[in-house]
């Protein structure tokens, strides 16, 4: 054995106590006791098994060997132009009102509209505007929304963040351009750990694109996010993440989202990329006329995994929620759509549906699809519903017969079938980008 | 006008691909550019089978015989050379696509008859779009519906149209496109085929059909009269309203043998 590689060994750094304390270096000291009692929860649970219903059907314990990972620390590298990939992703954006961009877990730019800043819209690296002693970080960061309680994950993520985003909005003040997050991760066999927190306040209103990409990867990669979003009363707030990894990536998130009286929380994913995609979302509504409409989705070609782990908590009576998530699978794909509608007692008047679509290409392809309910209130009006189609013959044939050749024709299908989804969220650009994305993978089928 | 058929079937025998029923048992029939055909039945006796035959319907395997068309052997095409060669089958059933636009189905439709890297011109797809419309006398609007999702039986057949109008085939196939219309929606789809053939008289019409009635809307050169699979009577109009007279029971008693 060689000198350089003891050498080599010796600085490479693994996810554990040490990594945390790397990872906090500079922060205040909440933050750093935040981090440690997210590490020791982290250390205290075990891994999620195949036994638990909830990860049933990802091993994480196979697909994700957490012991290799070597974690981003949020080092940003000074002078190093932006990977041509993102440059090329960020010039498809239209008009934005501010953006942060972030390189391997660092904050490399943040830019916001001069008059927004000059309402009082706050949009920084996390990490800044943790050091900077911002009131809501240190009340809201890992403590309401996605707290290190949360399960294995959610503890690593407040363990060893290394950045992120912190976007206030205030009182009555509505952003009508989208504000994005532009991230992009380079480095093979890496775990990335980013946060995202968002508070809209009061009447305010804002649009959030968080859109991730990586090249190709041969060793798993891990980008695993945490995202709390809070609508106060009367708020707007639409959340967009757009998964768009290379292979070998492992998109892992956390989101839950919180909305107060008569305000609106409407998230939509889009996962088209990585080897391995799950998300946790929790949608709660804890106000009357809270509303959210959670909209879904997914195009797996390969051996791509998508699991999407969803819960809309009708905590508040007369709120309404309203979930959609439809995907198409090829190759040899996995899709597993697990959603539970929660009314708790005294939820009167709740209105929450559920609805899942997955649409079969190729005879490999597998979708499974598990909606649940459980209800504690008398008056509430619920649906749910799955299906698991293959692609219709008769209308291959149909279009066919007008001198479509047969993958014009799938290609048709899949895109009305999907563009469903995204007709309902028509937030500038990221239909564009979404359906240009689908059809570059659509050349491959 | 040239005198050899732009559609020669011949004995031909088909029924359901994998399955061991014979559903047309050697029918002949030859139609020339310009000419306009009538195949007239009762239930089951093969006439929408012949049409998607004709169409390369994959659920349909011929047996036996043959169809050229232009001279052509059609069922050595796939539906989509078919159709790129210049068929067109207006489907008794025609399928809901949601979330795609008529526009955009019509605009495909186009593009896949362009040369590889050759790109259909969006300028010039509007203006055929609206002036195929408006021969029509369709509401623009309509196209930007998703194809025949939510659509009434009337719409349906009027999308129909719309998509031969554009697509301008030199045969068009008519398979019970009259069926279970009414009669303002009947008149509209026969509008819309005597238009297209007073454009381009060269375009032939194999029209199939349970009822007279819309052959007074679309006046047949040849009517032919199917029965368990074969042609039993061809001649002019005429035949059309003999059968409406007397109904196909003599037809069936003449054949059962």
């Amino acid at each position: 054995m060689s000198q350089a590689t003891a050498v080599r060994e010796e600085v490479r750094r693994v996810i554990g106590r040490s990594a945390v304390m790397a990872a906090g270096a500079g922060d205040p000291a909440w933050l750093r006791a935040r981090r440690s009692e997210a590490w020791d929860v982290f250390e205290a649970t075990p891994l999620p098994s195949k036994r638990s219903e909830e990860w049933r059907y990802t091993d994480v314990a196979r697909l994700l060997p957490l012991d290799g990972l070597v974690p981003n620390v949020g080092e940003a590298i000074a002078g190093r132009a932006l990977p041509e990939g993102l440059r090329r992703a960020m010039a498809q954006d239209r008009e934005s009102a501010g953006r942060i961009v972030d390189v391997d877990g660092a904050v490399v730019s943040v830019e916001l509209d001069e008059a927004l800043a000059a309402q009082g819209v706050v949009l920084a690296s996390l990490r800044d505007a943790a050091r900077a002693g911002v009131p809501e970080v240190e009340a809201l960061l890992a403590t309401e929304a996605v707290p290190a309680a949360d399960g294995k994950f959610p503890a690593l993520n407040a363990a060893l963040w290394s950045d992120g985003v912190f976007l206030r909005v205030p009182r009555g003040v509505r952003v009508d351009r989208t504000i994005r997050l532009s991230r992009w991760v380079s480095q093979p066999g890496t775990a990335t750990f980013t946060r995202i927190l968002i508070v809209a306040e009061e009447r305010s209103r804002l649009s959030f694109v968080d859109e991730i990409l990586s090249p190709h990867f041969s060793t798993v990669t891990l980008a695993n996010t945490a995202v709390e979003l809070f609508s106060r009363g009367g708020a707007q707030v639409q959340y967009v993440s757009l998964q768009r990894m290379g292979e070998g990536g492992f998109y892992l998130a956390n989101q839950r989202t919180l909305a107060e009286r008569d305000s609106t929380l409407d998230t939509l994913n889009v996962a088209l990329g990585g080897s391995v995609g799950r998300i946790d979302l929790n949608a709660r509504l804890l106000g009357p006329g809270a509303n959210s409409d959670m909209l879904g989705l997914y195009f797996g070609d390969t051996d791509q995994h998508f699991d999407f782990n969803t819960s809309q908590d009708h905590v508040a009576p007369h709120a309404h929620s309203d979930l959609l998530y439809k995907g198409a699978l090829d190759g040899a794909a996995r899709g597993v759509f697990r959603g539970i509608i929660r009314v708790h007692e005294g939820a009167q008047g709740t209105d929450a549906y559920q609805t899942n679509r997955n649409l079969i290409l190729s005879d490999k392809a597998i979708a499974t699809s598990l909606p649940n309910l459980e209800i504690e209130a008398d008056d509430v009006r619920c649906s749910h519903g799955a299906t698991v189609g293959q692609l219709d013959a008769e209308a291959l044939f149909y279009l066919m017969s007008r001198g479509l050749r047969r993958e014009q024709a799938e290609r048709l299908v899949v895109m009305g079938f999907l563009g469903e989804v995204l007709s309902k969220l028509p937030l500038g650009g990221v239909v564009e980008k979404v359906t240009q994305a689908i059809e570059a993978k659509l050349r491959y089928v | 006008m040239d005198d050899s058929p732009i559609l020669a079937v011949t004995g031909l025998e088909a029924g359901v691909a994998d399955g061991d029923l014979e559903i047309l048992k050697g029918v002949d029939l030859a139609i020339r550019p310009g000419e306009i055909h009538a195949i007239m039945g009762p239930n089951g006796s093969g006439k929408s089978t012949l049409a998607k035959v004709i169409a390369g319907h994959p659920e349909y395997e011929a047996t036996g015989g043959g169809v050229a068309f232009g001279g052509e052997d059609l069922l050595e095409m796939e539906p989509d050379e078919r159709a790129q060669a210049g068929v067109f089958m207006a489907f008794q059933y025609p399928v809901e696509i949601p979330g795609v636009s008529i526009a955009n189905f019509l605009r495909t439709a186009l593009q896949s008859r362009l040369e590889d890297g050759e790109e259909l011109d969006l300028f010039d797809f509007q203006e055929l779009l609206m002036e195929r419309m408006e021969l029509l006398d369709m509401d623009l609007a309509f196209a930007q519906r998703p194809v025949n999702d939510g659509f009434s039986g009337g719409e349906k057949k009027r999308n129909e149209i719309l998509q031969m109008a554009v697509l301008k085939p030199a045969l068009a196939v008519m398979d019970e496109t009259d069926s279970g219309l009414d009669i303002d929606a009947l008149q509209v789809v026969a509008r819309g085929v005597n238009a297209l053939r007073e454009e381009n008289p060269e375009m032939s019409v194999l029209l199939i059909t349970h009822y007279q009635r819309v052959l007074s809307h679309i006046v047949p050169d040849t009517v032919h009269v199917v029965v368990d699979g074969r042609i039993v009577e061809s001649g002019g109009p005429e035949v059309a309203l003999e059968l409406e007279a007397q109904g196909y029971e003599e037809y069936r008693k003449a054949h059962a043998a």
